[in-house]
């Protein structure tokens, strides 16, 4: 190797480094409730962002929809300030474990994708009475390099279940929907289980370097 | 001043530990999912071996074919419905020999499942918490790291309702009686038999 071959190398490790930082650092953000400070992991040409059943958000308009307005975000406005009409709920919280990044570089180390698991410990009120839960899903993001610093380009957390601490995912594997009020979309995939649904791998295989095409097709709880 | 050459070595080191790391992650992933061929092609041709609980000790080519997709995957016939097991690779210790050509790695393998246990309610699924440690060895062939030894040590697999005090284990059955194992297990001793699992690297400090 010569000098400029060893210099792309370091900058491959430090991306991935990087990326694997920025993903956890994004859950430590949720965990205590920095949506301000998330909204700024975002580049500003974002794609899109979609969490669980609430529906696709499009661009960094649909960021700052989603985290400062919507999931997470009440109790808290863009200027950080208590929103007096959403206060927070007591004893609220999460706890989000980002777990188990694998990270593929393009070729030309200006954009990456990340598979990760998150594993959540939640307490939140759904149907006005707090509760504690079990979650676990997938994430299935997209990054983008700018003026040497990763943003986050797109963010896609499907969700395996959402069950009651006192039941568990078989009893019970969704508790029941969180549709936003003011999504672009509707959720694209959310398919939780047992719908036996695959959601697509981001890296080839490591040795075979076949790339992920999974056929799935849906089938209704209440088809026969 | 490192030269050119040590530098090389210490970035080739650092990029073998990243990719033994994401191999592990991906067999996990692989796992997650049911997806057994995918994972077949992750292990070294040469002389590779799985062992998971007490299933015993499955060697070679043939060995890795037919423990994941006779016996794991049921000469992969669509999963039965409702079959879910997410297992975490957990805070991997990835140790690389000075030749560079062969690693070993402990994690944690920290779960959630859902399948018919046959120690308890035959057929039914359950919903269970699994936890246990792999130590696997890694080699480099042909320039690709890939699983040459996959050992998976349970620790327990507890139903949800009861925990891992009251219950440890469900759903292990020891060998199998039509796809056989190669050999007997190595070892076997799930929570509450006190033992530990042996760590493969030295201590980062002292060295023992």
């Amino acid at each position: 190797m010569n000098l400029e071959e060893l210099e792309a190398e370091v900058t491959r490790l430090e991306d991935i480094q990087e990326i694997e930082n920025l993903e956890r650092i994004y859950g430590y953000y949720f965990d205590t409730r920095k949506m301000k400070e998330i909204v700024d992991l975002f580049s500003e040409d974002t794609e899109s962002v979609e969490i669980e059943s609430h529906g696709q958000f499009l661009g960094k308009e649909g960021v700052r929809k989603m985290y400062v307005q919507g999931a997470g975000g009440e109790g808290q406005t863009e200027s950080g300030q208590p929103a007096a009409t959403r206060p927070r709920p007591v004893g609220g919280g999460t706890v989000i474990i980002q777990i188990g990044g694998v990270i593929t570089l393009a070729a030309d180390g200006k954009t990456a994708k990340g598979r990760w698991h998150t594993w959540l410990a939640e307490t939140f009120p759904f149907g006005g009475v707090m509760g504690q839960y079990w979650l676990h899903g997938y994430y299935e993001n997209e990054f983008v390099k700018e003026h040497g610093k990763w943003l986050f380009k797109k963010l896609f957390w499907n969700t395996s279940f959402y069950t009651r601490f006192e039941t568990g995912w078989l009893v019970q594997p969704i508790v029941g929907f969180l549709p936003m009020p003011n999504p672009d979309n509707p959720p694209t995939a959310f398919y939780p289980y047992p719908s036996g649904y695959h959601f697509p791998y981001s890296f080839p295989h490591p040795i075979t370097g076949e790339v992920d095409k999974p056929e799935f097709k849906y089938r209704h709880p209440m088809a026969v | 001043m490192a030269t050119l050459e040590e530098l090389e070595a210490r970035i080739q080191r650092l990029d073998d530990i990243k990719q033994i790391e994401q191999l592990q992650k991906i067999f996990g992933y692989y796992q997650d999912y049911g997806e057994w061929q995918k994972i077949v092609d992750l292990f070294a041709d040469n002389e590779p071996s799985a062992e998971e609980a007490d299933r015993g000790v499955y060697k070679g080519r043939e060995g890795i074919r037919r423990y994941f997709i006779d016996l794991l995957g049921d000469g992969l016939k669509p999963a039965r419905p409702g079959i879910l097991s997410i297992i975490f690779q957990l805070q991997g210790v990835v140790t690389v020999n000075p030749d560079g050509t062969t690693a070993m790695g402990r994690w944690y393998g920290m779960g959630m499942e859902a399948k018919p246990t046959a120690s308890l309610h035959e057929g039914e699924l359950r919903q269970t918490w699994i936890n246990g440690v792999y130590e696997n060895e890694y080699v480099k062939e042909d320039g690709k790291w890939k699983i040459k030894k996959l050992h998976f040590n349970l620790t327990f697999r507890t139903p949800y309702e009861d925990g891992w005090l009251k219950v440890p284990v469900v759903g292990q059955n020891g060998p199998d009686r039509v796809v056989r194992p190669d050999a007997p297990s190595t070892s076997y001793a799930p929570y509450p038999s006190g033992e530990r699992v042996p760590v493969h690297f030295t201590h980062p400090v002292t060295g023992k």
